[in-house]
């Protein structure tokens, strides 16, 4: 081990960053370092509702060695095949699933192929070749079998989930492996001398925690990257107006379906997660179109079941850390950033964080470049998800002011760029650590009404007749392949079902 | 044939018959599967500058995309397999490196190998990085055999796999990890690959080119032959070299001069007699003002000196490369003229440019004809109709340009980081500074052994490392996921990884006798 190894790190604030972030380096740090200490409060709340994730996670948690079923009965877990977008496109719903919609035909994309045939008025839906979206849309869920040849092997999947329980799980498992938590609650921040670097936090009541690499999981207000050590903000609320959000819980629906659903409303949105023992709802809304009341009483209003207590009002700007690492010091979750939960990459963006973090592990010395590394990395993931975040609201066509505002505002060049190539082409300009791949932007630009002007020419190299056959055959097969798999419930109640 | 939509393109003009003419009237006429009339202008006065050429392993793909048979290929182009590049004098003289092709380890990621080795190599084990590789340990062995994915499926065809050993048949061999391209005969290779384009219906006018026409909008209208017949197309590809008829003559459009980071500017090349049997790597052995290349062909060898016109004259230069040859020479040496740079659009209008029309970069990684593969693929994806959309042409553009600068910064490394000191043209090298993509890769490694990768690289982290520490550029520290994964399992998983390369390299075939099953001619 090396002289200047780090030796002890410490991690402010317990939410599902702040376990995330502790269970991940327990399993993979702790033989390195001495100690890993988690400091928390349980007089602070955690933002944690219902939260839904990405496919990634089944990555993250397999690091960890997580028994996926016992991670899902543990965290009133349920399966997700993707997001069911209803308002965004005023003329149907719209859904953005973790498939693609099939193999390539002789080079050229099934999306470029669908578009020429919709030039000859054939009127089928993309959406029957994606096996995840028909899936979902049967409200059936299976995991993938092997096999990527298969239409069946050829989706993925992630879950939506209870983040309290999330946190809880993973504390048991981060304290199992030797993790320190640390209750109290933060008062001061100290910095070092000579160098700024963040020496301890100091808890109420004069005790303090020491250590050598801090780990900001504190939420929005950025204890220590921000507080102490004024990282700076980049704003971006020109292009992501919403800054408000209510949440709240209600009772469960018999059978819940295996995706989340966004409903715009006038002045936002509204999520739907649906877990084993109730449904996580909440209305992101931006209060400049709307009052806080009101927003509380469209979103009691569109409930499918009793509401469980009263909605929780959270405040926000979107936006990122200018500097996630800093010093000694980087934030994760909220305090490195803020992304409405539109396309559920919150929890993507700190896996990346820790994932990155334990690439780029520094020592004592903390050399520039390690930060510099992952600030490049980590801006650039923001980026392209914020890009993909405006573009649902830029090119909605939905009615009201917030709606025209979005449609009417300039948009970050690179997401211009982006939106004029789809038109042009249909094609998908993707950049360096972008985290939604081509057919997830070509879901939201179908779905949301956005053709584009001509398709790909190599898709009329292929005889229509031909080509329709083939399409034919493709949406028979996933139709068939859907059909197989058991209804969601069925399958949770055969593998995972939570206790109560 | 499917719809033929209004839009499409109906006719296609190639300028320049070379390598990338013909590859590119090749492709277009296996995927374009007779919809549109492509036509190559050729002049045998020009001559081509096709010489010894190497190759990088995405080649494959590209004769995946004609159907061509590998011996036949190996056959009409007297080609070799390639395993690498050796870099001979490029630290100081006297050092000898290897940039093998594919990864290091088997089935290992690459970011815990290299770590692993970075440690053991500061507790003061060092290993040679050569006994990691398949690849590289194959090409310092002399020796070869195809990848056991291309063996299987041979005989699954029930096609003799050549001569040599039988093929394992461990589905967890090392051997698969096997990498290669070849070596060619470039004048050979156009030929064979015009051979394929005109029984695919590709119609070739032999004529030098005096005119371009453009139509008021901008976009090219026809091409003028020499007896005054114009030629319209839809669409132009120009192919026409360094010279760039199209793009910069007859379109004005300005070129990205790089000769501050890559001050060769002119090379002599000249064939000579082999005097042993051909090697499987391309030789690049740095010299006073420049490098000299060495290419074995079955039938002979190709070599070229690339050098710095400000520091060595046309005559010195001719001299010298004569004077290191192997073998007598076969031809009288022809010197070529050049500035490293690329054309700032490489698509204009209905006029797209690829290789040397499009960039020039020295073959000292052998990028040009792997350049050119890309560009045909990407104008695939992108492929015009008559709208010439520039939305289309832009992209094609931002992609082109971030696949250049990348394989630039990864061939200025080789400048930049030598330590040779023995002539005003390495001290120039040294220091001349870098792009700044450059600098910051350099930093990040040297500083915490990390390898950024950007936009659309050729290279992967594994060419990075064999360049690094070929160069003897160490890293301060080796990354800490190493010790957070490690203990004795790891280092008995690596060390047992190492004898497993050995072994399989030892059950291949000479490199040599392997060619003759494979491809020599059989009536000679």
């Amino acid at each position: 081990m090396a002289p200047s190894a780090i030796r002890k790190i410490v991690i402010v604030g317990g939410g599902s960053a702040g376990w995330m972030a502790a269970a991940a380096l327990a399993a993979v740090v702790r033989r390195r370092v001495e100690e890993i200490v988690l400091v928390e409060s349980a007089q602070i709340g955690t933002i944690g509702v219902g939260e839904a994730t990405l496919p990634t996670l089944r990555a993250f948690n397999a690091t960890l060695g997580l028994d996926e079923m016992e991670f899902v009965r543990k965290t009133q877990a349920t399966f997700k095949l993707g997001i069911e977008f209803v308002g965004w496109n005023p003329e149907r719903a719209f859904f953005h699933g973790f498939s693609d919609f099939g193999p390539d035909l002789r080079g050229v994309s099934l999306h470029q192929l669908w578009l020429r045939m919709r030039a000859a008025e054939d009127e089928r839906s993309y959406a029957d070749c994606s096996i995840s979206t028909v899936a979902a849309g049967l409200g059936r869920f299976g995991p993938p079998i092997a096999n990527r040849e298969s239409v069946l092997g050829s989706y993925s999947y992630a879950f939506q989930f209870d983040a309290a329980s999330y946190a809880a799980y993973l504390r048991g498992f981060a304290e199992q492996r030797g993790v320190k938590r640390v209750e109290g609650r933060i008062v001061d921040v100290r910095l070092r001398a000579q160098d700024g670097f963040v020496e301890s936090v100091v808890l109420e009541g004069g005790g303090s925690v020491s250590g050598d690499l801090f780990i900001d999981c504190s939420g929005f207000v950025g204890l220590l990257i921000e507080r102490a050590l004024q990282a700076g903000f980049e704003d971006w609320s020109q292009w992501l107006p919403c800054d408000r959000a209510f949440a709240v819980p209600c009772a469960r629906i018999e059978e819940p379906t295996p995706c989340t659903r966004s409903t715009a409303h006038e002045a936002g949105w509204q999520w739907r997660i649906p877990l084993q023992h109730r449904t996580g709802n909440g209305y992101v809304f931006c209060s400049s179109y709307i009052s806080e009341d009101e927003a509380a009483a469209t979103l009691l209003a569109n409930l499918d079941g009793e509401a469980l207590g009263p909605p929780r009002l959270l405040k926000f700007t979107a936006g990122r850390r200018r500097e996630c690492w800093k010093k000694n010091c980087v934030a994760l979750g909220l305090a490195s950033g803020f992304l409405e939960p539109l396309e559920s990459t919150s929890i993507h963006l700190v896996e990346s964080g820790i994932g990155r973090l334990i690439e780029l592990f520094p020592d004592r010395g903390f050399e520039p470049k390690l930060a510099e590394e992952y600030n490049r990395l980590m801006a650039r993931s923001y980026e392209s998800i914020r890009d993909f975040i405006i573009l649902h609201y830029h090119a909605s066509r939905r009615d009201g002011a917030l709606w025209r505002h979005c449609r009417n505002m300039p948009i970050p060049e690179g997401l211009h760029y982006q939106i004029e190539l789809f038109k042009a082409r249909g094609t998908v300009a993707l950049y360096d650590s972008g985290s939604f791949a081509a057919p997830s932007w070509i879901s939201i630009y179908f779905g949301l009404g956005v053709f584009p002007r001509r398709h790909d020419p190599m898709a009329d190299l292929i005889q229509e007749a031909a080509l329709r056959r083939e399409l034919d055959r493709r949406t028979h097969i996933v139709a068939g392949a859907a059909q197989s798999l058991p209804t969601h419930g069925a399958f949770i109640d055969k593998h995972c079902r939570a206790s109560h | 044939m499917g719809q033929r939509s209004r839009h499409r393109l109906r006719t296609l003009v190639i300028v320049g018959g070379d390598t990338a003419g013909w590859m590119a009237a090749a492709a277009l006429a296996r995927v374009l599967d007779g919809s549109c009339r492509i036509t190559l202008i050729e002049s045998e006065v020009i001559g081509t500058v096709g010489v010894g050429e190497a190759t990088i392993p995405s080649l494959a793909a590209f004769h995946a995309l004609l159907g061509l048979d590998e011996r036949e290929f190996l056959r009409a182009t007297r080609g070799t397999f390639k395993l690498g590049v050796q870099f001979r004098d490029w630290h100081t003289v006297g050092e000898t490196f290897l940039h093998p092709f594919g990864p290091y380890g088997v089935n290992s990621n690459h970011e815990l190998f290299q770590a692993y080795w970075l440690k053991r190599r500061q507790e003061g084990c060092p290993t040679p990085l050569e006994e990691w590789s398949v690849t590289a340990l194959a090409a310092s062995l002399g020796r070869f055999g195809l990848p056991m994915g291309v063996l299987t499926e041979r005989l699954a065809r029930k096609s003799p796999a050549g001569a040599g050993s039988p093929p394992p048949q461990d589905p967890s061999s090392p051997l698969r990890q096997l990498a290669y391209a070849y070596h060619l005969d470039a004048t050979l290779y156009a030929r064979f690959l015009r051979t394929y384009a005109e029984g695919r219906g590709v119609h070739r006018i032999e004529s030098e080119i005096v005119d371009v026409r453009l139509a008021p909008g901008g976009l090219i209208d026809a091409v003028v032959l020499r007896d005054g017949r114009p030629i319209d197309a839809d669409f132009f590809i120009d192919c026409s070299g360094l010279r760039s008829l199209l793009l910069a003559e007859a379109l004005k459009t300005a070129y990205i001069d790089w000769s501050q980071w890559l001050p060769c500017d002119r090379a002599v090349a000249v064939q000579c007699e082999s005097v042993g049997d051909p090697g499987p790597v391309t030789q690049s052995t740095a010299r006073e003002c420049g490098w000299q290349w060495r290419i074995p062909l079955q039938h002979r060898v190709g070599n070229g000196y690339v050098y710095s016109s400000a520091h060595l004259s046309d005559d010195e230069a001719g001299a010298s490369l004569l004077e290191r040859l192997e073998g007598a020479p076969l031809s009288e040496p022809r010197f070529l003229r050049f500035k490293a740079g690329r054309r700032a659009s490489a698509w204009v209008g209905n006029c797209v440019a690829l290789g040397l029309a499009a960039g020039f970069l020295e073959p000292l990684e052998s990028t040009s004809i792997h350049l050119v593969q890309t560009g045909l693929a990407r104008l695939f994806t992108l492929f015009p109709d008559r709208d010439f959309d520039p939305a289309i042409s832009a992209e094609y553009n931002r992609l082109t340009a971030l696949e250049y600068e990348r394989a630039r910064d990864f061939i200025i490394l080789h400048y930049a980081a030598s330590q040779r000191q023995d002539t005003a043209f390495w001290r120039h090298c040294r220091a001349m500074g870098v792009p700044e993509t450059l600098d910051y890769k350099k930093q990040l490694f040297s500083k915490t052994g990390r390898i950024a990768m950007l936009e659309q690289e050729t290279f992967l982290p594994a060419s990075w490392l064999a360049l690094y520490a070929g160069l003897h550029v160490w890293p301060e520290r080796y990354e800490p996921l190493v010790d957070m994964l490690g203990g004795g399992d790891l280092e008995a998983r690596f060390e047992g990884m190492r004898g497993s390369i050995r072994k399989s390299v030892e059950t291949l075939p000479g490199h040599a006798a392997f060619l003759a099953g494979m491809a020599m001619p059989s009536a000679q």
